[in-house]
């Protein structure tokens, strides 16, 4: 035992010490920034797409106006407040923006008819906000509507026309012209895209046309076709004669509230919530990668160490069970150090950092990292996962002299690792189907999918189980890699075939029997 | 006292019987030599003594245990194909090797550090393996390889690939080793090195044991040659009585074939070539191993 915690501790020093552990461990800040901060920097990268209509129908003026109505119901939720206090907005307006921002959506849509168009309300507010907007809106409005495109970029970057920018075109008759010059304003790139409404939209839906020559970014025409539609159907709900209530009425969407079930019933859903039933992702994520990134390590490490010619002058100091023993538990340790690096890198990030600088994080991330149940969950799995793996590779890894050689050997291992990545969505949309549960009891692919089912969550039972299906598994497996490492380890040439390789696994383990080829 | 005993030890290496009924006994404090060309079946024997791989058959006793595993501790072995961890300095490397031999992390720093004064070697104490010469890659596997003090040391091949003055090097350290009361076991396929150090050899070819035992007697069990320093045309040797000529150029060594007289063959051979001098001699082990393992391959 002192020999092997010896190799092993000779292996973590010398692996820590590599260029593939710092790689390792910064690959966990890396993917947060991938995850976390590069769509924000891709989306405010990305150039705003200018796009022209050809308006027969006549209702552009009224989309206009829908579109500067909805930025200012967006304005309210999600000004930045640095950036107004800066602004030259009038301070009458600005005391109470606050309390129209802590308002639900369909009030700030209210509001904002209430301002930009003049229209009534009927809500319950305090009566010296209600005096405040009665008094303050015209300058409101003025102020809105004079506001150019960038300068409201600047309060609130996620506004539509920051993205999205017309270039108006003055095209009353349509002729074959007007499409053809629009055709070359695309072609050089000045026009992202045109629209082309036909007079009779009101009546036919589809007489209607995207033109673009990248038709896979959707976003222009969702969006603009989208304001287009709601536009159009308004017009077809107020030509039916109804009030304006009815109308708005009938073209509401059914919205359903997520919840849990808990054990003591229902509950209501939180952000927390919907991250604890996806945070296994990210944790079976993690796994995937730690026991694929240490399996292999230690997969190399044993073929350079057997190319190295050291180990005959080891195992005149240790037995091979020794040394396979103390290079699989080094490797371990490695293989810990990298994800307690992750652990305090991650708390670093999403702890630490967010209350240094004030910042509001969507959830809170201890909800997830700070439930000891899950983090154990990861700890058991990535020991036991990455000890399956390690046998098998270790084994199979001692039989060549190059990677060359081992990969055709370790192909139907790596085929295997493969597939908890293939499941992680569908496990994870059912953690407590069939398919899951059967998966479940697979011994290789126990730990990733039992990882993925945490949300469901899996029974005791089958916690239990499945975990001792797996530990005998590793048993078994630690068994044959003996063998085959015994017998291995100072096999020199090619690998031998899989009829040498069953010849080896059925022979006693002690004392040792080697058919392999001689030595010299 | 042997340090050292195989009793009819087997090894087959798939339908390859490697080792056939090797039996054997190490005298401790001698300077054992396993002599057989490539393939005969040493480095098995040694790997068996060692624990590395087990007879299939056989008993096998080493240093009065006979659970050879028991006792790695005791054993300095050398292997042919050495190698070194390119990354670790050489004092952490001795000092792992002498760890994992049983010595305290203290201990075995300070004899590692004794050694590499000994062998020349303390200016490279906080290189890097890789950074070695071959000569000094050879020194320090040396040291790792006696660091604990083993009562036997098992060199395999040690000899090879060497240049002479690392040749030189290694042949004082086994001369050096018995004086200091331990058995030391060398395998080679170069009867000269071989003849100049060992007291005991054995004799093996394809797995099968030819002869062993101490070097004296085993000459003895084969007749005298004759060695001449000559001039002429050595097709001469053929003659009857001779049995074997041994020719290196200008000097030769005959077989006489028993109870032929030696005598006659000399004065034969006078008459047909120049002959500047000669004597009669026991066999080189060279001889001994040509002519034992020509008959026993007819």
């Amino acid at each position: 035992m002192k020999r092997t915690l010896l190799i092993a501790l000779r292996e973590y020093l010398e692996n820590v010490k590599t260029k593939g552990f710092w790689l390792g461990i910064l690959m966990m800040p890396l993917t947060l920034v991938l995850v976390g901060v590069m769509p924000q920097l891709v989306e405010s990268a990305r150039e705003a797409k200018t796009y022209a209509v050809v308006d027969h129908a006549g209702i552009m003026s009224d989309v206009r106006e829908m579109i500067l109505k909805d930025d200012f119901v967006w304005f309210l939720a999600k000004y930045d407040d640095e950036q107004l206090a800066n602004s030259d907005m009038p301070t009458q307006i600005a005391q109470f923006l606050p309390e129209l921002r802590a308002l639900d959506d369909s009030e700030r849509s209210v509001i904002a008819n209430y301002i930009l168009e003049d229209a009534g309300h009927d809500l319950n507010l305090s009566r010296r906000l209600n005096a405040l907007l009665d008094t303050n809106r015209a300058a409101f409005n003025s102020w809105w509507r004079d506001l150019s495109p960038s300068e409201k970029a600047v309060f609130s970057p996620g506004i539509s026309t920051n993205h999205f920018v017309e270039s108006m075109v003055t095209a009353a008759v349509a002729t074959q012209d007007t499409e053809k010059r629009l055709n070359q304003r695309v072609e050089d790139g000045e026009l992202f895209a045109y629209f082309i409404l036909e007079d009779d939209l009101f009546q036919i839906s589809d007489h209607a046309r995207y033109a673009s020559n990248n038709l896979t970014d959707q976003s222009l025409e969702n969006w603009l076709g989208g304001k287009v539609s709601r536009h159009i159907r308004n017009q077809r709900l107020k030509s039916s004669n109804l009030d304006d209530k009815t109308a708005a009425w009938i073209s509401e969407t059914v919205t359903f509230e997520s919840v849990t079930v808990g054990a003591d019933g229902t509950q209501e859903v939180s952000n927390d919530d919907i991250a604890r039933q996806w945070a296994p992702l990210a944790f079976v994520f993690f796994l995937w990668m730690s026991i694929l990134i240490n399996t292999q390590l230690l997969l190399t490490n044993t073929i350079e160490e057997k190319s190295n010619k050291v180990i005959e002058v080891l195992l005149s100091s240790v037995s091979a069970i020794e040394l396979m023993s103390g290079k699989i538990l080094g490797i371990a340790a490695t293989g810990l150090t990298i994800i307690a690096s992750w652990a305090t890198i991650f708390l670093l990030f999403f702890v630490a950092l967010p209350s240094l600088v004030d910042a509001r994080l969507p959830i809170d991330p201890t909800a997830i990292f700070g439930d000891i149940t899950t983090l154990s969950l990861f700890l058991m799995y990535f020991v036991l996962g990455y000890l399956l793996y390690a046998a098998l590779l270790v084994g199979l890894g001692s039989l060549c002299n190059n990677l060359k050689d081992a990969q055709n050997l370790i192909m139907p291992v790596q085929m295997i690792q493969i597939i908890p990545m293939l499941l992680l969505v569908p496990i994870i949309q059912d953690p407590n189907g069939s398919l899951a549960v059967t998966l479940s009891y697979i011994p290789p692919l126990t730990p990733f999918v039992m990882m993925n089912r945490t949300a469901g969550p899996p029974t005791d039972f089958e916690y239990a189980s499945t975990t001792a299906l797996l530990v005998v598994s590793i048993v078994i497996a630690f068994w044959f890699a003996a063998k085959l490492f015994r017998a291995g380890i100072l096999m020199t040439g090619k690998p031998p075939g899989v009829r040498e390789i069953w010849r080896m696994l059925r022979s006693p383990v002690t004392p040792m029997k080697s058919k392999s080829q001689p030595p010299h | 006292m042997n340090s050292i005993e195989l009793n009819s030890v087997h090894k087959f290496f798939g339908d390859r019987h490697a080792v056939q009924n090797l039996s054997l006994a190490v005298p401790e404090g001698s300077v054992y030599g396993f002599l057989g060309p490539n393939g005969a079946g040493k480095t098995s024997t040694i790997r068996m003594i060692m624990s590395i791989l087990y007879p299939d058959s056989g008993t096998l006793s080493v240093l009065g245990d006979t659970t050879p595993e028991r006792v790695k501790d005791r054993l300095g072995y050398l292997p042919e194909e050495k190698g070194l961890y390119k990354k670790m300095k050489v004092i952490e490397l001795i000092t792992y090797f002498g760890r994992l031999k049983g010595l305290s992390k203290n201990e075995a720093n300070l004899r590692a550090t004794r050694l590499l004064d000994r062998f020349e070697l303390s200016a490279s104490r906080d290189q890097r393996c890789e950074g070695l010469s071959k000569g000094m890659g050879q020194k320090v596997q040396i040291i790792s390889t006696i660091i604990h003090e083993p009562e036997v040391v098992i060199l395999d091949e040690p000899f090879s690939g060497l240049d002479p003055i690392n040749v030189e090097m290694v042949r004082h350290l086994i001369l050096e080793l018995r004086q200091q009361g331990r058995t030391v076991i060398f395998s080679t396929h170069i009867m000269e090195q071989a003849e100049q150090i060992c007291d005991h050899i054995l004799l093996i070819n394809a797995g099968q044991k030819l002869l062993d035992g101490p070097i004296q007697s085993i000459k003895q069990q084969f007749d005298d040659t004759i060695m001449i320093e000559f001039q002429g045309d050595p097709s001469h040797f053929q003659m009857e009585g001779v049995t074997r000529v041994n020719n290196m150029g200008r000097n030769a060594e005959l077989s006489i074939a028993a109870g032929k007289d030696k005598q006659q063959i000399l004065r034969s051979l006078m008459d047909q070539l120049e002959i500047t001098s000669f004597s009669v001699k026991e066999p080189s082990l060279h001889e001994i191993f040509v002519r034992t393992v020509g008959e026993h391959q007819t």
